[in-house]
């Protein structure tokens, strides 16, 4: 079991003009691991997410870094800010250059890296991303999802130990999603943490090792992805609905506990292959018959 | 604006070394306003062309357009300089041969000097330049100004577009009076968007160990010694070609 590097307990925030956007948060970031942050529009997901690299100050509640407390002078902050990388939403919001090259050497410039090493870290970042041939590109003439992945450059070139990043599939066609979550699995299978946040639950439950909840300004569950999210109650509760994959899955195959592949599927892919799996071995046993007709497909029990 | 922004990026020059296409371009604006202009005009207006055009590839098109405007204008004020106007027996206008000749080479020198600039906007992005700036002595606050200035720009401009077309889609440009009306709106609104745009690029900064100052890196460039000789020749044969043909000549 690896240990917590980032932990927040019973985060409060309130913005300027009185709305309360944290209401005694608790998170845990575990080491190695892929954590979803899910929960509908304006539950606290991107004021959580700027405390948790530093940029706001809670009111109340504590934020501890490898077990220490979190400090928030200058120098804490930027040796915080090093090590935890955030992606925001908006990708403008981010590039303030012109050029991709020069907006991902500003991150590696300010940890006060030589210059080869900063260019070496480019490379390595635009790489890592599949987007090198951008390099010499102006930001102001790159697709929505270009600019979103040079935003996710300028941080990784930084090279932080956890990356945040604040609904990363949002406004990506899904060839996008695709190649994004590609990359970040390169990333994660480095040792990046990542933590995200999203309202899309089918991701989190495809991709997310553990997942959060929130409710309004609070986490209502925090856990293992397949657990917490085959909790209907709660789901409903945080405004959300069971993942599609999982709710097929159940509903085609019975609740859980006999899963041919030891846990409910979580992607297409897997899915199907249950469903395969789990019709031959009906079909083996002379349980039932495949029964099809043009507009009608079913399981027959066999007559007798 | 735009369309030199565009061509800039995209040109076949856009990875060459700036400082190259300065020494070039300023060498030539140079040679163009201190050497006889009637000689040295054209040749720097045919070599600027054919760099433009023929070497980094903008169209010809994009080329003369931005000759087009500041061309006008020489055109339309030129004549004025060839004529003469005299008070002395009543108003007498006259054209006089010195006057001529004074007119062909104002708008020789300006179009000669527009050429060059029409080369340097449309080969080099604009903040390609700013590291020479920077390294001519410009303070760095300023450089920095220029860098957020220049991405802003077309944030602002996708921005302001975008909303425009909003509200012309809710029919908020069909009087005059709601035009009026929408565009305040629209001013206001891209006013305030600004300012809250501003606090979140801090914060994006912040992200990334903003401390108060905007260094960035360029992409390595290598300057080419065969170019820089090569453009050093041109120069050189621009400026003697000019000013013996000017001898030549009458």
């Amino acid at each position: 079991m690896s240990s917590p590097i980032l932990a927040v307990h019973g985060l409060e925030y309130v913005y300027p003009g009185g709305i309360q956007a944290l209401k005694g948060l608790d998170l845990t970031i575990t080491k190695g691991r892929k954590l979803a942050l899910l929960g509908f529009n304006g539950c606290g997901k991107t004021t959580l997410l700027l405390h948790l690299n530093g940029t706001l100050k809670p009111r109340r509640g504590t934020i501890t870094i490898d077990g220490q407390p979190a400090a928030y002078d200058r120098r804490a902050r930027t040796v915080w800010r090093g090590r935890v990388g955030l992606v925001l939403q908006e990708p403008d919001d981010q590039l303030f250059s012109a050029s991709v090259y020069q907006d991902v050497s500003f991150g590696p410039l300010n940890l006060g890296l030589s210059e080869p090493e900063v260019r070496a870290r480019i490379k390595e970042s635009l790489d890592a991303l599949q987007i090198g041939h951008l390099a010499e590109r102006a930001t102001h003439m790159l697709s929505f999802g270009q600019k979103k992945r040079v935003a996710i450059a300028g941080i990784l070139a930084m090279r932080p130990e956890i990356l945040i990043l604040d609904e990363p599939n949002a406004g990506l066609d899904p060839c996008g999603v695709t190649q994004l979550l590609a990359a970040l699995q390169r990333l994660h299978a480095l040792g990046t943490t990542l933590v995200f946040s999203t309202h899309d639950v089918d991701l989190a439950y495809a991709w997310a090792d553990e997942v959060a909840i929130f409710g309004e300004g609070t986490v209502l569950r925090q856990g293992a992805a397949v657990e917490v999210l085959a909790d209907r109650e709660l789901l409903r509760a945080a405004g959300l609905k069971a993942p599609l994959i999982l709710e097929l899955a159940q509903e085609l195959l019975g609740e859980a506990g006999d899963w041919p592949t030891g846990g409910p599927p979580r992607s297409r892919a897997a899915l199907l292959a249950v469903i395969r799996a789990t019709v031959n071995r009906l079909q083996a046993n002379r349980e039932v018959e495949l029964f099809c007709q043009p507009r009608r497909v079913g399981l027959l029990k066999s007559k007798p | 604006m735009l369309a030199i922004d565009r061509h800039a990026w995209t040109s076949r020059w856009q990875d060459r070394h700036p400082a190259e296409k300065l020494l070039l371009g300023g060498g030539l604006l140079l040679i163009s306003i201190t050497l006889p202009p009637l000689t040295t005009g054209p040749l720097v207006f045919v070599i600027m062309g054919l760099a433009t055009i023929a070497g980094a590839g903008v169209p010809a098109s994009a080329f003369l357009r931005v000759i087009a405007i500041p061309g006008a204008f020489l055109l339309t004020s030129a004549p004025f300089l060839a004529i003469s106007l005299n008070f002395s027996h009543g108003i007498r206008l006259s054209f006089s041969p010195a006057g001529l000749e004074t007119a062909l080479q104002v708008v020789m020198r300006s179009l000669a000097a527009v050429s060059c600039l029409a080369f340097l906007t449309l080969t080099t992005p604009i903040i390609d330049l700013l590291p020479l700036l920077r390294r001519l002595g410009v303070p760095q606050v300023i450089v920095e100004i220029m860098l957020l200035i220049y991405r802003l720009v077309f944030v602002f401009v996708e921005r302001a577009t975008s909303g425009q077309q909003a509200q012309a889609a809710r029919q908020g440009y069909s009087s005059l009076g709601r035009s009026i009306q929408s565009l305040g709106l629209l001013i206001a609104g891209l006013f305030q968007r600004s300012l809250e745009r501003a606090r979140r690029l801090e914060t994006g900064l912040a992200a990334r160990g903003f401390e108060g100052e905007l260094s960035v890196l360029t992409p390595a460039r290598t300057l080419s010694r065969p170019r820089l000789v090569g453009v050093g020749g041109v120069l050189l044969a621009v400026a003697l070609a000019g000013i013996l043909l000017d001898r030549v000549t009458p």
